[in-house]
């Protein structure tokens, strides 16, 4: 069984719930850059959170399945188009051989494709994730056109098409006070909600903020380990959110971190859109992951 | 400076150590690391001087997650050990002559400090197959490039503030650059991908260029 690929995106790649036991060799976990909707298109089709499917940088993707399954698209300002248009976060069956394109608007930056069964490509240092800087991966370059990627056995049928799911938009961001909050000038009014704006010089690493300039002191500190959501201040003092395929380590200091089910909102943002984050205690950020645990379990 | 557990954000706790690059604080963080991970927790990464300690919020709640890490703090750290791994290199970098002069030294002598001696390699970070090497002889200066250069070829070996590395890709980077080598220190396609690990000491060794000519790079 298989998904051929016509039209690939711009940089779009096989990710899985990424590579977490080679961080002390520096190799970054990847995995998608929006969690939450990744693992809500696996879910939609019955596949473990665990299974790969594919992340579309760059809409339209276009492709065709040659056997029937249950797909499903998520992500922002996007939709599947088969015979008809079907929405975002809803589970579809597609025939075998039909022509069916991921499209979206301006507002989308990464899409989900999940098709029951997962990408069944051979794990590399134990995952199917893509870590496209160093060609990590068991297919370790962006998808083209007249690839043919091999699927596992369906998890679940026709009878599970129309079942949907939504999340909701939200610019406000939940974080946690950083473990060098204290000695940043800024950061209080960063914690409080003042907005930065996303720039242009965003990827899968991290995405840069534009804004009022934090301070913090100019020095840098001795690297510590690192991992997505962390807020890094570096020398010019305009924040970076690290995501998926943030470094393992830095030595910028650290003024806060994004709560894990919100960095999804941050990745989606396109540039020159405002986010405003917003501290919470870690009872608060606990909460809001099991809001979005149970929401997701019962997919 | 007392032992510090904060958290970092809500699946992490950040230990930190005396913050000084020293083989025994950073045999202390790599212990932490490993005794962390021995308790299935999650996993860990440390550095010179600290040690990031991830675990899933929804099994260990965060004040377990505390007292399981300061009841590690203290695990036994034998010292860092590992391999001597050989590094052939070609001096001729482009701040070559920057770090002899900041250094109050001959070009011939700051190749001669850097091949004398063998330097440790602490942690790998940064890029995949990082390693930062500390020792290097106290009398080179070299401090970090003020603004980064947009492109350090892969094979680079480069200084900044006491440490020594070589560059396994091709990034950005704001180390000074006195050499470049052949061996490959990441490959994904290996087992392990990483050539140099914690513990290894890493000898540099000159290879002489002909005429003084660099020889054709071969990747």
């Amino acid at each position: 069984m298989t998904l051929h690929v016509i039209e690939a995106g711009l940089r779009s790649t096989i990710q899985d719930a990424g590579r977490t036991g080679h961080l002390r060799s520096a190799i970054p976990a990847a995995g998608p850059a929006d969690g939450v909707a990744f693992e809500a298109a696996q879910r939609l089709v019955g596949n473990d959170p665990g299974d790969a499917a594919v992340e579309i940088v760059g809409l339209p993707f276009r492709f065709t399945l040659d056997a029937p399954r249950l797909v499903a698209v998520t992500g922002r300002d996007v939709r599947l188009r088969t015979r008809g248009s079907i929405p975002a976060w809803t589970a579809a069956f597609v025939r075998a051989g039909e022509d069916v394109t991921v499209e979206g608007g301006e507002r989308s930056r990464f899409s989900y494709l999940a098709v029951s069964g997962g990408i069944a490509v051979e794990p590399v240092l134990g995952s199917r994730a893509t870590y496209l800087p160093a060609a990590i991966g068991p297919l370790p370059r962006a998808l083209a056109p007249g690839d043919a990627l091999p699927l596992g056995p369906a998890r679940r049928g026709a009878d599970g098409a129309g079942h949907a799911a939504l999340r909701s938009d939200d610019s406000e961001i939940l974080v946690l006070r950083g473990p060098h909050a204290d000695r940043i000038a800024g950061a209080d009014a960063l914690l409080r909600g003042r907005p930065y704006r996303v720039s242009e010089r965003s990827d899968r690493m991290g995405v840069r903020l534009e804004g009022p300039a934090l301070d913090a002191g100019g020095t840098e500190i001795l690297s510590i380990g690192v991992l997505p959501g962390a807020v890094q201040v570096p020398h010019g003092g305009e924040p970076i959110v690290l995501l998926a395929d943030g470094q393992t380590t830095g030595g910028y200091p650290v003024v806060a971190s994004v709560v894990a089910v919100d960095l999804g909102r941050v990745a989606q943002a396109v540039p020159g859109e405002a986010l405003s984050f917003y501290e919470v205690d870690r009872a608060a950020a606990l909460e809001a992951l099991r809001v979005v645990r149970r929401w997701l379990e019962r997919l | 400076m007392a032992v510090r557990v904060v958290p970092f954000g809500e699946a992490a706790l950040l230990v930190e150590l005396e913050q000084r690059i020293d083989p025994a604080v950073a045999a202390r963080a790599a212990a932490i690391a490993d005794r962390w991970e021995a308790l299935g927790h999650g996993p860990a990464v440390p550095t010179y001087a600290s040690a990031l300690l991830r675990y899933d919020p929804l099994v260990l709640d965060a004040s377990a997650a505390e007292a399981a890490a300061r009841a590690i703090l203290d695990a036994p750290a034998a010292p860092l050990a590992g391999r001597l791994i050989e590094i052939p290199t070609r001096y001729h970098g482009p701040d070559l002559d920057d770090v002899a002069r900041l250094s109050g030294m001959s070009p011939r002598e700051v190749v001669s400090a850097h091949t004398s001696r063998e330097h440790l390699a602490y942690f790998l970070g940064f890029m995949p197959g990082f390693a930062y090497c500390g020792g290097l002889d106290p009398r080179i200066v070299a401090p970090r490039l003020r603004s980064p250069r947009t492109r350090v070829p892969a094979g680079s070996v480069g200084l900044v503030d006491g440490q020594t590395a070589v560059y396994p890709a091709a990034s950005p980077g704001g180390w000074r650059l006195i050499g470049t080598t052949d061996v490959v220190v990441f490959d994904a396609r290996r087992d392990p991908p990483a050539l140099i690990h914690p513990g290894d000491r890493v000898r540099f060794v000159e290879v002489r260029m002909a005429g003084g000519v660099p020889p054709a790079k071969s990747r």
